[in-house]
């Protein structure tokens, strides 16, 4: 059954059905048919998967080598050879041609020993040898074994060389639940050192929580890695690795957390249901977005302004961001992508980008304002309200401005926890619970590059919390409880969200990995995003009381 | 029909053989009430039948053969600026009918789905700008949580 491979790779002609591959004269035809080959070597690819196999068409010369070279080993290998297959291997799912072949294949040939293992061969000898390893040199590790799963993950089918090394580790780590809770112990008895300042102690505790967060596997281990690294700059009183200015990295980063988790999702999706109830019978609406970044949030609302009913109101977006490190105006850049797609959906649209070092350098007159009756305005801040609370009188400024707008509605997206108490102690156990659960849940996750970055993301925030004092210590998360208090007393009042931000929400976790783990839950009217039972993330939405 | 043709010829001149594939509006007409996996398969069988079934039409049938009301002009004006129906099913609905099977594919899944078409569509506008060092064929995409690993296209 020999097939001419030629077949795959050719385009589809419709004059010419039965033409094998059309070698026609033309260099710029041939560029048309090679851009027409990739789409259809895309389509090919989907239409494969849907029948059940897990193959691009690309490979799919390759896939006929091989099974030729299989047919022929076959062939040629005596009885014993092949029952050592029945017995000793493990088998991939046989869908997915490519990396079965490719495993039978060696399972014949064995290969020399991979030479990219010994990398993590040596880090692995370190593991076990139990020395002390001092705070800088954590952060070293921590950004090898960030090298180590990239660079694992990028090979084609090799995710599961990657947990078979993973695995061997676990199998031969003893007691490690037993180090687990020492881990703990010792970290909570570093921060009570650190707080007490009994420095010497802390240090020598730094040094223990070092090789026993390597003993642990999975989660426990990155945490504990972040949160030993925070402690050492603490006490050392080392510098954060990155200023706080370099706002394009962790733009990036942040878009890697949108790519690998809901969190982010479920804060945009709520808050544009939010949004777009409040907008709705408006023909000119104008938002407000305090945490622009890869303006994200807005293709999906002007999708849904774009095909509500009535048609589309003119929408109007201010987006505010701080200053990009290398003076390059990236809030222009969003604007136009933003307006290439309200084009191609047919909303109208209007675009204004201001840079700000903080939101409490804004005036409501900067934002030219169109009168209430003309336009509906509303305000949006997804995790950017916290940063006001290390400045005296920053976020009371932000809420005057936001009540100067007279927004119809202010949707706040916020961590659910409390990292701002007076106590560096109660701050840390708070924090260490908070970033277990959320490094839990993204453990789920098959390991990319993606996902490193989310936890890297995580890890900035990590470190900024513990490291940190005064000024420069930004996340200074608080409860809805919290926020609430502070809203109720400013002038706001909560605004319900409905349940179709619920709904939708729901919908979105269960495309998640069936949803197991992460939880919806309503409070007072608020979302909130938890994983198992602890909230992690809330979304709530405010607006003026008429008596102010 | 063959044997109407036999008996046919006893009195009438030759009448030629039926070929579907003279009649690619009937083709269509057939694609469109195939459900995904009969019409993938069908996609498969030959290059004329892959070319007529990039027909959007047919997917668009597919994508809203269980929504009722059926949506209105506006919609198909947006889908088809975000990338068309056949790139909508692959991308989004197909994968969230895979993962929510107990619900009844309703409004509120479609407008999931257009939300999530519609943040793919904004990415790929960014292809070029944002991931300099990553290889180029590796475009970002918030719908990778949708997709299975090996399935990276």
């Amino acid at each position: 059954m020999k097939r001419d491979l030629h077949q795959f790779q050719g385009p589809p002609d419709t004059r010419f059905p039965n033409h094998e591959t059309a070698n026609t004269g033309s260099s710029s035809k041939d560029k048309m048919m090679k851009v027409k080959e990739e789409e259809d070597g895309g389509n090919m690819d989907e239409l494969l998967a849907v029948l059940g196999y897990k193959v691009r068409s690309s490979e799919m010369a390759e896939v006929a080598l091989k099974l030729e070279q299989l047919e022929t080993m076959m062939g040629n290998v005596q009885e014993d050879g092949l029952s050592n297959l029945a017995t000793d291997t493990v088998h991939y799912n046989p869908s997915e041609l490519y990396s079965w072949l490719d495993n039978m294949l060696t399972e014949f040939n064995p290969p020399p020993p991979e030479i990219n293992n010994s990398f993590l061969a040596g880090a692995g000898g370190s593991d076990y040898d139990l020395k002390a390893i001092p705070g800088n040199a954590i952060y070293a590790r921590s950004n090898q074994f960030a090298i180590d799963s990239s660079s694992s993950s990028n090979q084609a089918g090799t995710t599961v060389t990657t947990t078979t090394t993973e695995s061997t580790r676990s199998m031969v780590l003893v007691d490690s639940q037993e180090n687990g809770v020492r881990l703990v112990h010792a970290l909570m008895a570093c921060a009570e050192a650190i707080q007490n300042n009994d420095l010497s102690i802390a240090e020598a505790l730094v040094k223990q929580i070092g090789f026993l967060a390597v003993s642990q596997a999975g989660a426990m281990r990155k945490v504990a890695t972040y949160f030993a690294e925070a402690l050492a700059r603490r006490i050392y009183r080392l510098s954060p690795p990155q200023t706080q200015i370099d706002h394009s990295l962790s733009d990036t980063l942040q878009m890697h957390f949108y790519e690998t988790c809901p969190y982010l999702k479920f804060a945009h999706f709520t808050a544009n249901q939010a949004i777009l109830e409040a907008f709705e019978g408006k023909k000119r609406v104008h938002v407000i977005d305090f945490s622009m970044n890869q303006g994200l949030q807005w293709p999906a609302l002007m999708q849904a302004l774009a095909l509500r009913e009535g048609g589309p109101p003119v929408f109007r977006l201010t987006g505010i961001g701080p200053p990009a490190a290398d003076n390059s105006d990236h809030l222009h850049e969003v604007g136009c992508k933003l307006a290439q797609l309200a084009e191609a959906i047919h909303v109208e649209f209007e675009y204004r980008g201001f840079v700000a070092n903080s939101l409490a350098d804004l005036d409501a007159s900067m934002l030219e304002l169109r009168p209430s009756e003309i336009e509906a305005v509303a305000v949006n801040s997804v995790f950017e309200l916290h940063k006001l609370l290390g400045r005296t009188g920053g976020i009371e400024k932000v809420l005057g401005v936001v009540k100067q707008i007279k927004p119809v509605i202010f949707t706040v997206v916020e961590q659910e926890s409390n990292h701002n108490g007076p106590v560096f102690l109660d701050r840390f156990t708070e924090s260490l619970h908070y970033y277990s659960t959320l490094f839990d849940s993204l453990e789920g996750v098959p390991s990319s590059q993606d996902k490193v970055m989310s936890e890297v993301y995580l890890g900035k925030q990590i470190c900024n919390l513990v490291a940190c004092e005064g000024p420069d210590r930004v996340e200074r998360h608080e409860t809805l409880s919290q926020w609430a208090n502070r809203f109720g007393t400013s002038g706001f009042a909560p605004a319900h969200l409905g349940s179709n931000a619920f709904k939708q929400a729901s919908m979105l976790l269960a495309l998640f990995n069936g949803g197991e783990g992460y939880s919806v839950e309503e409070n007072n009217g608020c979302l909130m995003l938890g994983w198992h039972t602890r909230p992690l993330i809330t979304t709530s939405a405010w607006k003026l009381l008429a008596a102010h | 029909m063959v044997e109407k043709n036999n008996n046919e010829r006893q009195r009438v001149k030759l009448v030629p053989e039926f070929s579907i594939n003279d009649h690619q509006d009937v083709l269509v007409e057939i694609l469109r009430r195939l459900d995904g996996p009969s019409l993938c398969s069908a996609a498969c069988v030959c290059r004329l039948w892959s070319a007529v079934a990039r027909n959007d039409s047919i997917w668009e049938e597919l994508c809203f053969r269980q929504v009722s009301p059926r949506p209105s002009l506006p919609l198909r004006s947006v889908v088809s600026a975000l990338g068309g129906y056949k790139r909508l099913y692959f991308l989004c609905i197909r994968p969230v009918l895979a993962r929510l099977p107990k619900i009844i594919w309703s409004h509120d899944q479609l407008q999931l789905s257009l939300s999530l078409y519609c943040v793919h569509y904004y990415e790929r506008l960014y292809v070029g700008a944002w991931h300099e060092d990553a290889p180029p064929s590796a475009p970002p995409s918030s719908l990778m949580f949708l997709r299975k690993p090996v399935n990276v296209v």
